[in-house]
This record gives structure tokens, C-alpha cells and sequence, in this order.
């Protein structure tokens, strides 16, 4: 029933009409368009929907708006007074307590019913108030130290005090809970945006409910979506009828499999595989069958349950080992024995190396079904105009795959499809491919002539998020007396659900980082990436490497504990140096692995601890390194090939650049605009780009505005994915900076009367150099040079500044210099639009010369250690995450809050997926725990304290010395968890995850074979 | 979510009266924590919804000689944050203070964690040991339950055709006497119980123990009281292998189930662990009465 009632939001009246059923999100989010408030699961789980009814948080999905009339209804949107934040909006955005911005808002509504509750809360009173608010980036560090330090944001002017000190300052002095490393905020004085920790430049969009996200878009008459996954785990479909659907009231157009194009797609171009809605089989239950558009979305949902479809059962496998087996059932007639990827690599002489190893010992480890589970539900409204141009609007961190992605399966040139990425809400390889929604909202919106819009729902997102590969390893290792590697045998069976996703890559990568971190002179790796009857499997933060990873560290310590070596030690002995070629021809340039290792020792007291624990208290050790972005882009040749035409056979070189970028100045000089089609996903890539912009133009990130989200004004950038965009796009960027700083100087020289290459722009000054007494700038010197050095130039001198002691120009007395804005306006005057483009091209000629050796390279790695402090509860297995301590090796920091921000997001998310996450599955194949409830992932009151430390160093081949931190802060995480628990219970657990059950177990299994 | 009618109705007799006009085809609806999303997943089918919110009768705390008196809509945060309850009743705290998560503790009710009869809920062991009993409105009059004759499956309970859940009433806790509550969640924050013990002990001048109560969460059809265990502990002195003996009758008395929380193993194994955690702090706060 439907009636008019009037709510009481943010001290404003509204009188809608709305249904009895509606929930409160839904009357803020679609009646009064506050859509601030988010959607994350719509059951109470994640807290993203948070608001205050008179005083106190609620979660809004899980409460009828009618339950809500007459009561004081508090959003996001009406914290701030007159545009000026709230004290927590403050600490949000300046403490780093905001990353992708999902779940900000319901976590700032929390910490304001608590503060306002009571003032100076305790840490243990702040964790509980946030424990039903779920963040998947930001491992809490920052949100607890934003509410921790609320007092300092408030007033007038604190903010701002606070501000100047934060970038030098606030990232060292924290007395207690999580802090960072002081040697972070160290950084190169001749640079004045880089290296800076200045906060997000969308925070304050974020923590005001202001940024929009994909979902919360809406276009005039707009339809909406929903799909129909398959009820079978396997089977042929026998008749679809949607007449029922098609009668229901409300519903605009169903389609099935024979109304979507034969083109297939997926990810690698070599394993095309999926269709867009099912032709004929289904694979997995939830495989698309069918969608239906219709006037909203309730009215969708009810329609697909009115799609009656007839399935012919076939006997499905769910298991990678079993699937393999003769006589299994198949489930693509061209992946013979379930074996979709092989990978036979043998690298030196295996059997020689294990011969000469004085140790030598074997395990069998497996891996679990890890879901990304970013807060933002996937969304996508698909609209076309009159000219036939497909606009997009999707939640991914890969706009050009999908852009490439929606040509390629809808027959049109690039050219004809426009992508726009709105704010993401998280990704961690979740959003790395084109979806469903992409494809499906595309094809109604074509047919109905109108915008269509598809969200998932949580449970959705389980059966098409295509999370982590479970990998079943059996790993032996060879080590000499004093414990250094002499063979490395690896095989490993990945469990890929029912599609190729980014499989072949994932299986890949599974055996070519390993010898990044130490010296392994003789490996052997085979590898099979199975087809199974669930739901495809894809790249996940780390991508394939994170459960070899652990394995390889467990086992590493278990040898280093067979021989009465200091895991620590055996590390050290083996640890890659840099200027290196692996056995597997991967080129490490710089490595400061061993500073890790030491500084991650020293700091946890490791000495102290290790081996001297009581019983339940545990420290383990885990190393771990990632590329800073694929070598090679995913499809190669031509940024789109036509259908007709081939592949072009592989060269070792990039036919187009991966990363571009346009800067534009505006016409008085004043502004610059940034255009990236990198994809900012919460990772901060907006931010990080937006300061090498400013440094490359010699003015601050004040006066630059990024646009990334829109294929029609930004070229094209590959896409946030293997770590890349830091190296890769902040390349592009800075040159476009530097060509606009060569256009302007001959102006600036003739205004300055000096010669055009004695001028340099800085403060948003040009000054001439001998004025200014400064040096070349190293970065940028050695930024041009990468794009060409080869293996030889890696390791040359670094960019460290020479005139560092050197006064800066601005306390200067009277200095000849002129206004930035000043020159540019004289350059807009004579020429028109300033513009700078840049680009960037990996160095040709990475890797080696073997089949798949371009998977694992890139222009750089980075490196890092964790150690994990914990304790285990031996009556009930439960464990306590105390502390964890981690040094990383990311090259020189271009912002080092979002780097420690990344580091604390990966620790945490690192320890929830090794104790707590896995996806589980009935003998249907139906997904047991498809919701947040029965997925669980740390919350704060489960998240360690983190200390993240850098250690110095500098990427000849990086922007500004820079590599990358996102995905290889997660690697060490793993082993090093693992290895505490098997420290506190004197048991190693070869099982992810490693829950209390198991532990439980396996002290009893111990127990009752001591009694024997 | 499937379509319903709300009536918001504001006195007893007009829920009661709809409730019996609609029988199976409606639900009453209290803070919704758990109505609505059993409404979204289809696990409940009805087409009313009998809203409780404006009714004031069922709202309140309060404290006479006999005890506290709980009204079915206070919210698990009231219940948490109320002074009498912290300072006469503190073992409910153990339960309220873990619940869920402070989104939820500020919506859902005393009366919709009891009455929903889930085999899992907090409260109910907790109050069952401190011999709670509930109070049940009809247009025919009250009548009062105890609350362990109130549960008689998952999602079931006694209660009569018509009849609303008024109040909780909680005995005064005497001398000498203890309850605590202990449960065990996959994680720290927002978890619901995998399995959980509720425990109380009344102590005799000579220190045996006069009284004792067990009830499992989490581990049977619904929260059971197992006066077996307790028998093995009245009587004798409150000591650990008296402790472990209870606990092992208790563990042998759960009827867990498998799911995706852990196996009917290891809710055994954590029934035992907690029923001895349980007692060793019931009996502690049983000796604190006499300080």
C-alpha cells in the first residue's frame, strides 16, 4: 500500500508518497535522491547505510521507512554547517581514514552517534561503535586514528594547524594503536608535491556523501535491470519461457541467450569463453540465463522469478583435483580433461639441484575460495544516443578493457563506445573485467531506447565476482647446509571455476613471481588451471602468487626450523640483490629486500621474541614482492583489432603506449586539468598522479583538478590492475607536465632574460636556475630516461638532490622570478590552448623467450616483510591478531600516507582471508555463504595494530623513483600469519583458512597421538 | 521484497486483534532486525505486518522489589546502556554488550530476541539462568511463562494465537548468586554465536552449591536448559573438576548442527570450553555479592 508520509531528514521536512514495504535506504537513496547514504548488502552486514534516528545508528536497510516517520533522521549530507566539515569529517579526510569512500559515510555516522554519545571514548568504546561498519581498505588504521584525534579538528583553525603539520609531522608522532614509520616523512626537499602525505583529493567529497558512485546515478526515464542466474550447477537448457515475466506489469523486455550477439568474451583473447547471456550450457549455478528490464527494480527481480527454464541435469565436479580425472564430466568441449591452462616450466636442472641439497622436504598445501568483497556492489546504466555512440556507466577499475571489451562483443568500433567510471567503491581485481551488467545493460538499453540500469545484489556478487583461485600446491624445496635454496619444484592444480576469467594469466603468475624474492637456481613449476562447476574464478589483489606465496614461506621457515637456522636468517641468505635476472628471466632492478628484512626484525623485536614466546603467543615471518605493472598489456597488437583480422604474432615490445596523459592549462593560467583515463578505485591514484602532475609543472596540487573517469576526454590508460598505475600513468603524467613546462619556457626566458634552458618552474614560479641555485631535477631526469633504460641502465645513480641545504627561493631576498600563471597566460595569447601530452611505453624486450614468459614482468618489483604478532585461544582455536609490523621496499613514496594506507589495507585484508574467508559450497554447487553474514571479513575489533615502515630507495625505472605498494603489500602477510599461528600451537596448518576449527583440530590430533 | 500491508497500530488489543483476523498471513513487526530480512529472502511469506512501534505499553524499563521489569520494545542499546540493569543486573550485559553490532543493538528488541525463537539469540540464555519469565497479553488477560518453557523449536514458541510478549521479568538476583555468559563468534565484532553458555550458581553458607543453571545457545533446536548438568554441580563444592564434569554432561546434551560457522564437533568441543568459562565467572560473581 502506498501513502504519503513526511521524514524528518537533516532537520528538513519531506512529504513523499511511499509503499509500506520501502526501507529508509531506499526512500533516502530513490525519493529524496540523498544518496550519500550507500547500499552495500541490504541485510544489516556491512553498515554502509548508516544513518542516525534520534541520535542513534541504524542501519537503514534493515529498517521500513515507516518505522522512521516522525523521528529525527540524520544522513551524511547534513554533518557539515555551512560547507564546513564536522570535526570527524576533518579527522576523516587528514588521517588517512578514507580510501575508496564506500563505507565512509555510515562509519563517520557511527563515530558521530559515539562522539556525541560520549566525548573522549576509549579505543576499546571506539571499536565497538564502528564494529558493524565493515571497511575493506583501509585495515581501520586510519578511521581509528581519525576518531582518536577528533578533538584536534575542532574549533576553528585547528583543522588547518593540523593540516601543515600532517605533512610533516602527523605521520610520526602517534603514542599508541596504529602508527607509521617517522622515515617515511622523509623526503626529497628539492621536490614540493611529491613525497608529500597530502590527503586524498576526493576526501572531502567522500566523507560528505557528495561523490557519486555508479549506483547512485540516475537518468531521466531510466529502466532498470536485473538478471536470472541458472538453479543447476551444470546443465543443458532445455526451453526458456518468459511469457509470465513478459505479462507481469511494470516489465519492458526480457531477453535470453538467442537475443545477445554469438561473439564471445572474456579475458585473455586467447580463451574467449562466456557468452553473454547462456546459448545452450550452463556451468555454474548462477550462470546468466536471462534479463529482464522493467519500470523498477523491484518489479525486475519479480519478473525473473517468473522466467520459467527447463534444465537438462548434468553431472558437474566441483573439486580441481577431481575434475581432471578420465571420464569426469567436461565442461567445455574444448578444454580436454577440465585442464583449461597448462604450464610446464623448467629452469635450470631440477634434478641435479635437489641431488646437491643437503635438505630437502615436501608439502602439500591448499588454498581457499577468497571473495574481493569490495563494499560498492557492482552497477552499470547503459544509455546510447541518437548517433549510435554507446555511453557507459560502470563501477570498474579497467574502463578501457571494458570500452575494448563492449566493441569487441557488440560489433562496433572503439570509437563508438564511451565509458565513464564514477567513483568505485573498491575493486582488488573484483571489477577487472567487463560484467554482465556491462553487456546485458547495453543490449536492453538498445532494444528499449531507453538508459538502463543494473546493480547486484551481495549475493550476486558472490556468484560473478570472480574472486581468488583456491590452488591446491605441492611444494618441494632443496636447500644446501646453511639453508640457501639450490631447487625449487612447485605444482599446483588452480581451482578456476567455470570460465577462463583471467585464468591463463592467474596460473601464470602462480610460478613467475616466486624467484623475484630469493634466488632459486633450479625450479620447475607445472601448473593447471581446472575447470570446475562454480563460479568463475579471476585476479585478486596479488594476483595467483599470494597462496603460493604462503606456501613458499611456510615452507621455507619449516626448513629453516629442520636446520636450527633463524627464519630471519635463512631470508637473508637467499635474498634477491638488485640489478638482478631471475632463473626466469625476470629483471630486477632496484631491491632493497634485505632493508626490509632487517628493519622489520629490528622493529618487532624479533630477536627477542621468536622462540622465547609463552604458549598461545605467536610471531611468524612472511616476505613477499609484486610487479609494478604487466609488462605487457592483455591483448596485444592494435588497441582493437576487427573481427576479421588475426592476432598479430607477439613481439617483446608494446605496440601502443599503456598509460597517456593530457594536461591543459587553463586560459589565465591559473588551473591545470589532468586527463588520465587511469581508474581511481579508492586505491588513491587520483591523488598520487595529481602530485607528479604539479611536480612536473613547478605549481601545487591545489591548482590541479584530475578527470579520469571519462573515455570521451581522458586518453587511454590500461586500467587500475597489476599494480601499475603509480609507474606506468605517473610516467605519462609527468611528461605531460614537462611538455608543458617546455612550451613556457622561452616565455618565462624572455620575461626572466636568461636562456631558455636556465629556467626552471617551481612554487609556481619560473626562476632562472643560477638565481635559484638549483640542481637538475634527478627524478624527472631519470623519468625520461625510463622509458628506454634496458637491463643495464637499471641500478643508475639516484636522484638525490644536491642543493638540498640550499635556501628555498621563497625566503630568498630579492629574487628575479615570475608568476606561473603570468607565462602561461602570454603562451595562451599568442598560441591558444596550452596543452602537454605524455605517454608511456614499458621498456622493450622484458622477459624471456619461453612460453608465457611475458606473465611476471615488468619495469620494476617491489619488495617487503611482515612480521605478525598474535595470540591463539588453545581451548577454542580462536585467534587474536595483536600486532603487525611491516617494511616495504615501494621505491621512493609519492604520498606516503597512501602508501602506509595501503599497506594497513593489505594487512588486514591479508590476515582476514588466511583465518577467516573462504566461499563454501554445498554438493549442489549452490554458494553456502553468498552474503556477509556467512562470508565474514575482519571488522575493526578484529583488525591488528599496525606499524608500516619504508625503507629507502629509489626505481630508476619509476616516476620519481617510485614503484608500487598496492597489491604486493599483501603478499608477505599470509606466510607470516601462518607462521605465528604455527609458533603460539607448535602446529603448522597447511589449510587456508587457517579457522579455529582447524586449529582445534589439529591440537587434538596432537594430543591423542602423544597419548598413543 | 515481496508485498505486504503495514498496520501501525497503537494499543494491544488492535495488534492482537489483527493478529488473530490474519493468523499465519501476518508477523508482528518490533525493531524488524530480523523480520525484514527474513521478508527479503522469502524465508517469511505473509501479506501483513503488524507494526508494535507505536504501542507505549510495551515500552520501559523498570525496577520493583520482584525485580525488573523489561518492556518487549527496549532496544538491546537500552537494555545495555540502563543504569539499574549495570548495577542490579549485570549479567545481561555480557550478552547485550557482544549482540550483533551497535546498528543493529539500537533497533532490535528484547521482545523480537525472545520471541523470534532463533536458536541463536543472546538473551535467552542468559535470562533463562537468572529464571527470567515473560509476560503474555491478551484481550483475556496476562499470563506469565517461564522462560524456559517459552521455546519449542527454531522459530517456535508457545505462545497462543493473539498473544503479544508484553514484558521480561527478572527476579532480583539473591545473595550468593552469580550468572555469566559466555559466547563464541568466528570473529570479534558482528558475529553471530557459534555456540554460547549462559551459567548461574547460588551458593549455600558452607560454599556447595545450592542452584546451578545451564543453558546452551546456538547448539540445539532451542536455547536448552540442561538440568542434568546442573544436577551434577548441586551439592557438591564449586571447584574445576566439579566444573568439568558439568561442563562434559553439557557437552554430551547440545544437539548442534553442521553449517557454514563450523561443524556439530566443534560446537561440542566449545560447549564444554565455555560452560567452564561460564561457571568459573558465575561463581565469581556469586562471591563478589558477599564483598
Amino acid at each position: 500500500m502506498i501513502r504519503t508520509r513526511t521524514f524528518n531528514v537533516n532537520d528538513d521536512n519531506y512529504t513523499v508518497a511511499v509503499s509500506d514495504t520501502d526501507s529508509l535506504v531506499d526512500v533516502l537513496r530513490d525519493k529524496l535522491r540523498l544518496t550519500g547514504t550507500k547500499k552495500g548488502c541490504n541485510a544489516g552486514d556491512c553498515g554502509v547505510c548508516t544513518v542516525l534516528i534520534d541520535g542513534e545508528p541504524v542501519n537503514s536497510c534493515l529498517m521500513l521507512a515507516a518505522q522512521a516517520e516522525g523521528k529525527s533522521i540524520r544522513t551524511i549530507e547534513g554533518l557539515a554547517t555551512d560547507g564546513e566539515l564536522s570535526p570527524i569529517q576533518k579527522a576523516f579526510v587528514h588521517e588517512g581514514g578514507i580510501q575508496c569512500g564506500y563505507c565512509t559515510p555510515g562509519m563517520v555516522m557511527s563515530a558521530t552517534a559515539l562522539l556525541e554519545r560520549n566525548a573522549s571514548p576509549t579505543e576499546g568504546e571506539i571499536k565497538e561503535a564502528l564494529s558493524g561498519n565493515l571497511c575493506r581498505c583501509t585495515g581501520y588504521s586510519g578511521i581509528l586514528r581519525a576518531v582518536k584525534r577528533c578533538d584536534d579538528y575542532r574549533g576553528d583553525g585547528t583543522c588547518a594547524k593540523r593540516t601543515q603539520t600532517s605533512d610533516s609531522q602527523a605521520q610520526t608522532g602517534l603514542d599508541h594503536g596504529t602508527e607509521h614509520d617517522p622515515q617515511s616523512a622523509i623526503r626529497n626537499p628539492q621536490l614540493s608535491s611529491v613525497g608529500v602525505p597530502i590527503p586524498r583529493v576526493d576526501a572531502a567529497d567522500k566523507v560528505t556523501g557528495r561523490a557519486i558512485y555508479t549506483a547512485d546515478i540516475h537518468l531521466s526515464n531510466m529502466v532498470y535491470g536485473k538478471i536470472l542466474g541458472s538453479t543447476v550447477a551444470h546443465g543443458r537448457i532445455k526451453r526458456i519461457d518468459t511469457s509470465k515475466a513478459e505479462a507481469l506489469e511494470g516489465v519492458l523486455a526480457v531477453i535470453t541467450g538467442k537475443d545477445v550477439p554469438d561473439t564471445m568474451y572474456g579475458v585473455s583473447p586467447a580463451r574467449y569463453d562466456e557468452h553473454v547471456l547462456a546459448k545452450d550450457k550452463v556451468r555454474y549455478v548462477g550462470d546468466e540465463v536471462a534479463a529482464v528490464g522493467a519500470i523498477d527494480e523491484r518489479t525486475a527481480e519479480m519478473a525473473t522469478k517468473l522466467i520459467e527454464v527447463e534444465y537438462e541435469e548434468l553431472p558437474a565436479v566441483f573439486d580441481a583435483l577431481e575434475a581432471v580425472k578420465e571420464g569426469v564430466p567436461q565442461l567445455h568441449d574444448r578444454y580436454e580433461r577440465n585442464i583449461n591452462t597448462r604450464i610446464d616450466h623448467n629452469f635450470g636442472d631440477i634434478e641435479k639441484g635437489f641431488a646437491e641439497s643437503h635438505h630437502v622436504r615436501e608439502e602439500t598445501f591448499t588454498g581457499n575460495s577468497v571473495y574481493q568483497s569490495p563494499l560498492e556492489p557492482h552497477a552499470a546504466i547503459a544509455t546510447w544516443d541518437h548517433a549510435g555512440t554507446l555511453v557507459l556507466y560502470t563501477a570498474t577499475q579497467v574502463p578501457h578493457y571494458v570500452q575494448y571489451m563492449m566493441a569487441h562483443v557488440l560489433h562496433m568500433p572503439l570509437g563508438k563506445v564511451r565509458v565513464i567510471r564514477p567513483a568505485v567503491g573498491g575493486g582488488f581485481g573484483g571489477k577487472a573485467e567487463t560484467t554482465p551488467l556491462d553487456l546485458c545493460s547495453a543490449i536492453l538499453s538498445k532494444k528499449l531506447g531507453r538508459p538502463v540500469k543494473m546493480v547486484y545484489s551481495r549475493e550476486d556478487m558472490f556468484h560473478h565476482g570472480r574472486g581468488r583461485h583456491k590452488q591446491h600446491m605441492k611444494f618441494k624445496l632443496g636447500v644446501d647446509r646453511e639453508g640457501r635454496i639450490k631447487a625449487f619444484k612447485s605444482e599446483i592444480y588452480l581451482d578456476g571455476g567455470a570460465y577462463s576469467s583471467f585464468g591463463v594469466v592467474t596460473a601464470y603468475y602462480a610460478g613467475s613471481v616466486l624467484p623475484t624474492l630469493y634466488h632459486i637456481p633450479n625450479y620447475k613449476y607445472d601448473g593447471y588451471r581446472v575447470m570446475t562447476n562454480k563460479p568463475a574464478c579471476g585476479a585478486m589483489r596479488g594476483h595467483g602468487v599470494p597462496q603460493p606465496r604462503f606456501a613458499f614461506e611456510c615452507l621455507l621457515t619449516m626448513i629453516a626450523d629442520d636446520l636450527g637456522i633463524d627464519p630471519v636468517k635463512i631470508r637473508r641468505r637467499n635474498a634477491m640483490m638488485p640489478n638482478t635476472r631471475t632463473i626466469n628471466d625476470m629483471d630486477i632492478g632496484s631491491c632493497e629486500f634485505l632493508a626490509t628484512l632487517d628493519a622489520v626484525a629490528a622493529k618487532s623485536g624479533w630477536n627477542e621474541k621468536y622462540g622465547k614466546l609463552p604458549k598461545g603467543k605467536g610471531i611468524g615471518i612472511g616476505c613477499g614482492g609484486f610487479v609494478s605493472g604487466a609488462g605487457y598489456c592483455i591483448y596485444r597488437g592494435q588497441v582493437q583489432l576487427s573481427h576479421e583480422k588475426g592476432r598479430e604474432p607477439f613481439q617483446k615490445k608494446s605496440i601502443f603506449p599503456h598509460a597517456n596523459a593530457v594536461v591543459k592549462i587553463s586560459e589565465d593560467g591559473t588551473a591545470a586539468v589532468l586527463l588520465i583515463g587511469a581508474a581511481e578505485i579508492g586505491q588513491g591514484s587520483d591523488t598520487v598522479l595529481t602530485q607528479m602532475c604539479a611536480e612536473a609543472l613547478g605549481i601545487p596540487t591545489s591548482r590541479i583538478r584530475i578527470r579520469s573517469e571519462d573515455s570521451e576526454i581522458s586518453p587511454l590508460d590500461l586500467g587500475a590492475y597489476s599494480s601499475r598505475v603509480t609507474l606506468m600513468a605517473g610516467h605519462a603524467v609527468s611528461r605531460a607536465g614537462e611538455a608543458v613546462v617546455e612550451k613556457l619556457r622561452p616565455y618565462a626566458a624572455a620575461m626572466l632574460g636568461c636562456d631558455g634552458s636556465e629556467v626552471v618552474a617551481r612554487d609556481a614560479e619560473f626562476f632562472p636556475t643560477r638565481a635559484a641555485g638549483f640542481s637538475p631535477r634527478g627524478a624527472t631526469e631519470s623519468c625520461r630516461a625510463a622509458g628506454t633504460a634496458g637491463p643495464d641502465e637499471v641500478g643508475s645513480p639516484r636522484g638525490v638532490p644536491e642543493a638540498s641545504q640550499s635556501p628555498t627561493p621563497n625566503s630568498q631576498s630579492p629574487i628575479e622570478s615570475v608568476p606561473w600563471e603570468e607565462v602561461a597566460r602570454k603562451y595562451f595569447n599568442d598560441h591558444g590552448p596550452l596543452l602537454g601530452t605524455g605517454c608511456y611505453k614499458p621498456p622493450d624486450g622484458l622477459g624471456g623467450d619461453y612460453k608465457g614468459a611475458t606473465v611476471g614482468t615488468s619495469p620494476a618489483y617491489s619488495f617487503g616483510s611482515a612480521v605478525c604478532e598474535l595470540s591463539v585461544d588453545l581451548e577454542t582455536g580462536k585467534v587474536k591478531m595483536e600486532r603487525f609490523t611491516d617494511y616495504h621496499d615501494c621505491g621512493t613514496p609519492i604520498n606516503p600516507q597512501a602508501v602506509h594506507g595501503q599497506v594497513e589495507g593489505a594487512v588486514v585484508m591479508g590476515a582476514s582471508e588466511t583465518i577467516m574467508e573462504d566461499v563454501q559450497f554445498d554438493e549442489k554447487g549452490n554458494i553456502l555463504n553468498p552474503n556477509l553474514h556467512g562470508y565474514l571479513t575482519m571488522t575493526i575489533k578484529d583488525a591488528p595494530e599496525i606499524f608500516s615502515g619504508l625503507v629507502d630507495s629509489y626505481e630508476p625505472r619509476g616516476p620519481y623513483g617510485a614503484k608500487e605498494i598496492g597489491e604486493g603489500s599483501t603478499l608477505p602477510v599470509l606466510g607470516a600469519v601462518a607462521h605465528a599461528i604455527a609458533n603460539a600451537t607448535g602446529i603448522w596448518i597447511k589449510d587456508l583458512p587457517i579457522t579455529p576449527e582447524r586449529i582445534l583440530k589439529a591440537l587434538r590430533e596432537r594430543k591423542e597421538a602423544s597419548v598413543r | 521484497m515481496p508485498d505486504f500491508e503495514l498496520h501501525e497500530t497503537t494499543t494491544l488489543a488492535e495488534a492482537s486483534d489483527l493478529l488473530r483476523r490474519f493468523g499465519t498471513d501476518a508477523r508482528l513487526l518490533a525493531g524488524g532486525t530480523d523480520l525484514l530480512v527474513d521478508l527479503r529472502s522469502a524465508r517469511v511469506r505473509v501479506g501483513h505486518v503488524i507494526s508494535l512501534s507505536r504501542i507505549d505499553d510495551l515500552r520501559g524499563i523498570s525496577k520493583s522489589e520482584a525485580g525488573l521489569r523489561i518492556g518487549a520494545l527496549t532496544t538491546i542499546a537500552q537494555l545495555d546502556r540502563s543504569d539499574i540493569v549495570r548495577e542490579r543486573f549485570s549479567p545481561i550485559v555480557d550478552a547485550t554488550g557482544r549482540m550483533s553490532a551497535p546498528p543493529i543493538r539500537s533497533v532490535a528488541t528484547v521482545g523480537g530476541n525472545i520471541v523470534s525463537a532463533v536458536p541463536c539469540a543472546d538473551l535467552p540464555p542468559i535470562l533463562t539462568t537468572m529464571h527470567a519469565s515473560v509476560i503474555l497479553w491478551s484481550p483475556e488477560g496476562e499470563r506469565s511463562v517461564q522462560l524456559e518453557s517459552l521455546f519449542v523449536g527454531p522459530r517456535q514458541t508457545t505462545l497462543r494465537k493473539g498473544e503479544v510478549l508484553l514484558a521480561v521479568l527478572v527476579p532480583s538476583m539473591r545473595a550468593r548468586f552469580g550468572a555469566a555468559y559466555e559466547r563464541f563468534g568466528l570473529r570479534d565484532g558482528n558475529a553471530i554465536a557459534v555456540a554460547s553458555v549462559a551459567a548461574s550458581l547460588e551458593l549455600e553458607g558452607d560454599d556447595t552449591v545450592r542452584e546451578c543453571r545451564i543453558v546452551l545457545g546456538s547448539v540445539a533446536p532451542i536455547p536448552k536448559l540442561v538440568e542434568s548438568a546442573s544436577a551434577a554441580l548441586v551439592g557438591k563444592k564449586p571447584e574445576a573438576d566439579a566444573f568439568r564434569e558439568a561442563a562434559a554432561v553439557a557437552m554430551a546434551a547440545a544437539e548442534p548442527i553442521c553449517d557454514v560457522r563450523g561443524s556439530a564437533e566443534f560446537r561440542r568441543e566449545l560447549v564444554k570450553v565455555l560452560t567452564q568459562r561460564a561457571l568459573k565467572t558465575a561463581l565469581q560473581r556469586a562471591q563478589e555479592t558477599e564483598a
